[in-house]
């Protein structure tokens, strides 16, 4: 036992270390330096909690780009976990286009970021866009600019993400296939109709997955850079703007590597307030 | 205790870029070298060290679809192989002029910046200001080929207020718009001379039917920042000295609001309809698929008026090119090219010298003339007749700036990074009546606050 117990730290050994090297300095690095006035060329200089101070009272893009965040948190631990949910319900009652839809609604998950970003810019183009021209054609005179008319903007940018729900599905299928047909079986022959056999016997046997899902869900909007890069750079005004986003401008634009840090310090709490809130929603450290 | 966890902090920022930039400088630390010194310098280098020749570092985004690519790779080919064994240029390639700005800031940040690089969009700024930046003025002055083309007006571009010299430019820019012949002589009007015949002009181009501007509000805003500017920059002597002003400390002026209203009927009546928020791509091939009148921009984009695969087939005849209303135009140097040699090895210093030199010397300026038609820094490199011949519209252009009345630089150089951004969101609004004019300009005084 006590040989084996060397082993495995002999083996553990790498890997803390990498974490250690890559992943804890570096967040030691970003919380001490969101504490100093800290430019691009400038020298450091501890300021305590001025830039958080800062964040919250003397800029309201900050705001914005956070309330902006947490909407979208929201949305895609709901919406997007709900529907992705529907479909693999669906999918996996194999029916004759089930294989076929599961690839085809996986595909914008293996597409990239940028590129997606690319395709909605042209489909919502309002010049030469699919969306536009298809209204055209049954409306005649039509003509809105989706991602940069602010009544809209949220909305477009919104929708390049939420519908596509691919990896939810995948993952609850697969977790799906584990459940004994036996107990499905069971239900039928108690009278259970096929919806209340998903409702009441399949989803709760799923709660796990949704919850590891909606992990995955609600912490890729804390990463929502790219898109919101190429189609609306957080505009108009900071109607699109997230915390990525910001914190990016902070120190490309600005050259504000302590504010940057600050923000990302505030990042990183988010992304662990949403972990723990999800975890105590889905009862996900509770055994069954 | 503030001093102790300042030296910890410091401690601690040190030993975590150390570790992650993994920077090869050489520390020691040598004085200027002068330029007779240089070539001793760097041929005892290549003689003694048994490493071959000297390796400088340089950074670019002139690579793939930009429209200097080709003239780029020909003069780093060219001077790689003039220098072979005594200098090697390693070049690391950015695929656009963000992710270079970008890539370039984090690099100063480290203070890892390549030996020799272009200092656009603040980079030069940083290089200064974190120490790595060589003052080129001593070099300049001693060698008196190098300077003749240079020349006075981009030496005196970059000289800052103590008198050094931290960049030479890489090209002269004349911007004025270029406009489709074919529909203003449809219509029956000629470029305007005044803001008010502008619009006129735009409003009988679009009753005739045309789309007249090919606007964009995406990326830089960089058409609709240019007719911008040439509305500031013709209003007077006030807006004039506005738009020659680097850093300006504040947007609210008459010119900037007036300007502004302009733009924004421009945007909503007169341009098409994925203006704002199209990104230059766009712009451009609207005008060059003969769907729009005019489009502001500069003589680079000359090569495309007669490349099929860009253009309608025999387009590059139809375009001609004119000074803004009110006799104004865009003449300025840009930025470019820095020294980061500072606490380099003296064989490394002269090496990176060398290449600047060759970098801004009569052969690249006539190459990237020829290939990407970029204006030389002086007339001493000349144009040749055959050229000439090849490329009227840039002909054209250099007569007519001999009668602008007002010249000026554009905010793309003379604007902090942070009010660049401001006008891409703020446009946006400004069309769809979020805001109004004197709303955005303070938007954009707002930003310069940002900007550390």
């Amino acid at each position: 036992m006590t040989r084996n117990k060397k082993w495995i730290a002999i083996f553990l050994l790498p890997g803390v270390a990498l974490f250690a090297y890559i992943f804890l300095a570096s967040l030691l690095v970003l919380i001490t330096t969101s504490f100093t006035d800290w430019t691009i060329a400038g020298k450091l200089s501890f300021i305590g909690i001025k830039n958080y101070v800062d964040l919250f009272t003397a800029d309201k893009g900050y705001l914005t780009a956070l309330k902006n965040t947490i909407v979208w948190i929201f949305l895609q631990s709901t919406i997007h976990v709900l529907f992705g949910t529907m479909v693999a319900l669906i999918l996996a009652k194999k029916h004759w286009y089930s294989n076929a839809m599961r690839t085809v609604f996986f595909i914008p998950n293996i597409i990239s970021s940028a590129a997606l970003g690319m395709l909605f810019l042209c489909i919502l183009n309002p010049q030469f866009g699919l969306i536009n021209n298809l209204i055209k054609k049954i409306n005649g005179d039509f003509n809105v600019n989706w991602f940069m008319d602010p009544k809209t903007a949220f909305l477009s940018v919104t929708l390049t993400w939420l519908p596509y729900a691919g990896l939810v599905t995948i993952l609850v299928i697969s977790e799906m296939s584990s459940i004994s047909d036996e107990i499905i079986e069971a239900a039928k022959v108690d009278g259970a109709t096929p919806l209340q056999a998903d409702l009441y016997i399949v989803l709760p046997l799923m709660r796990n997955i949704i919850g590891t899902s909606t992990v995955l869900a609600a912490t890729s909007m804390l990463q929502k850079l790219d898109i919101i890069m190429m189609t609306t750079s957080g505009g108009p005004g900071v109607r699109t703007m997230n915390m990525p986003m910001y914190l990016y401008q902070t120190v490309f634009s600005n050259n504000n590597f302590g504010l940057a840090n600050a923000q990302g310090v505030l990042l990183i709490l988010l992304g662990v307030l949403s972990l723990v809130i999800i975890r105590k929603l889905y009862r996900m450290d509770d055994e069954d | 205790m503030k001093r102790k966890t300042e030296r910890v902090l410091a401690a601690l920022m040190a030993a975590t870029m150390l570790a992650g930039c993994g920077a090869t400088s050489k520390t020691e630390k040598t004085e200027e070298i002068p330029a007779e010194a240089q070539e001793t310098a760097l041929s005892d280098s290549a003689d003694e060290s048994s490493d071959g020749p000297v390796e400088i570092s340089y950074a670019t985004f002139m690579v793939g679809s930009h429209a200097s690519a080709e003239a780029e790779t020909e003069v780093i080919n060219a001077f790689n192989e003039q220098y072979e064994g005594k200098i090697k240029v390693v070049v690391e390639e950015l695929p656009s002029d963000d992710a270079y700005v970008d890539k370039m800031k984090v690099l100063a940040a480290s203070k890892s910046l390549p030996d020799v690089l272009i200092g656009k969009n603040g980079i030069r700024e940083l290089a200064i200001e974190n120490g790595q930046a060589t003052d080129i003025k001593p070099y300049l002055d001693e060698d008196a080929e190098w300077m003749k083309y240079v020349g006075e007006g981009a030496a005196s571009y970059n000289t800052t207020e103590d008198g050094k010299i931290y960049s030479i430019s890489n090209q002269r820019q004349l911007i004025g718009y270029f406009y489709n012949k074919e529909m203003f002589d449809a219509v029956g009007i000629t470029p305007a001379k005044t803001w008010d015949e502008f619009m006129e002009n735009n409003k009988k181009l679009k009753d005739a039917g045309y789309t007249p501007l090919s606007l964009m509000t995406g990326e830089n805003c960089w058409t609709t920042n240019l007719l911008l500017g040439a509305y500031v920059g013709t209003d007077g002597d006030e807006g004039n000295k506005f738009m020659n002003t680097f850093y300006p400390e504040s947007y609210n002026t008459d010119s900037m609001v007036n300007g502004l209203e302009m733009i924004k009927t421009c945007l909503t009546d007169y341009s098409t309809p994925d203006a704002v928020g199209a990104i230059y791509a766009n712009a451009a091939n609207s005008f060059e698929q003969g769907q729009t009148a005019m489009i502001p921009n500069g003589p680079w984009m000359c090569p495309d008026f007669t490349d099929e695969t860009k253009s309608l087939p025999g387009f590059g005849d139809k375009v001609g090119v004119a000074l803004y209303p009110g006799d104004g135009l865009f003449t300025q140097y840009e930025v470019g090219y820095i020294l980061c040699t500072e606490g380099k090895s003296d064989a490394e210093k002269a090496a990176a010298l060398e290449f600047l030199k060759f970098k801004t010397g009569a052969y690249a300026q006539s190459v990237f003339l020829e290939k990407a038609g970029v204006l030389p820094l002086t007339e001493n490199v000349a144009l040749s007749d055959e050229y000439k011949a090849a490329n009227p519209l840039l002909v054209d252009l250099i007569e007519q700036s001999a009668n602008a009345k007002y010249t000026f630089g554009n905010f793309d150089n003379q604007a902090y990074s942070s009010v660049m951004d401001e006008f891409a969101v703020s446009y946006p609004e400004l069309v769809y009546g979020e805001i109004s004019a004197a709303d955005m300009a303070q938007n954009l005084t707002d930003a310069i606050a940002k900007n550390k």
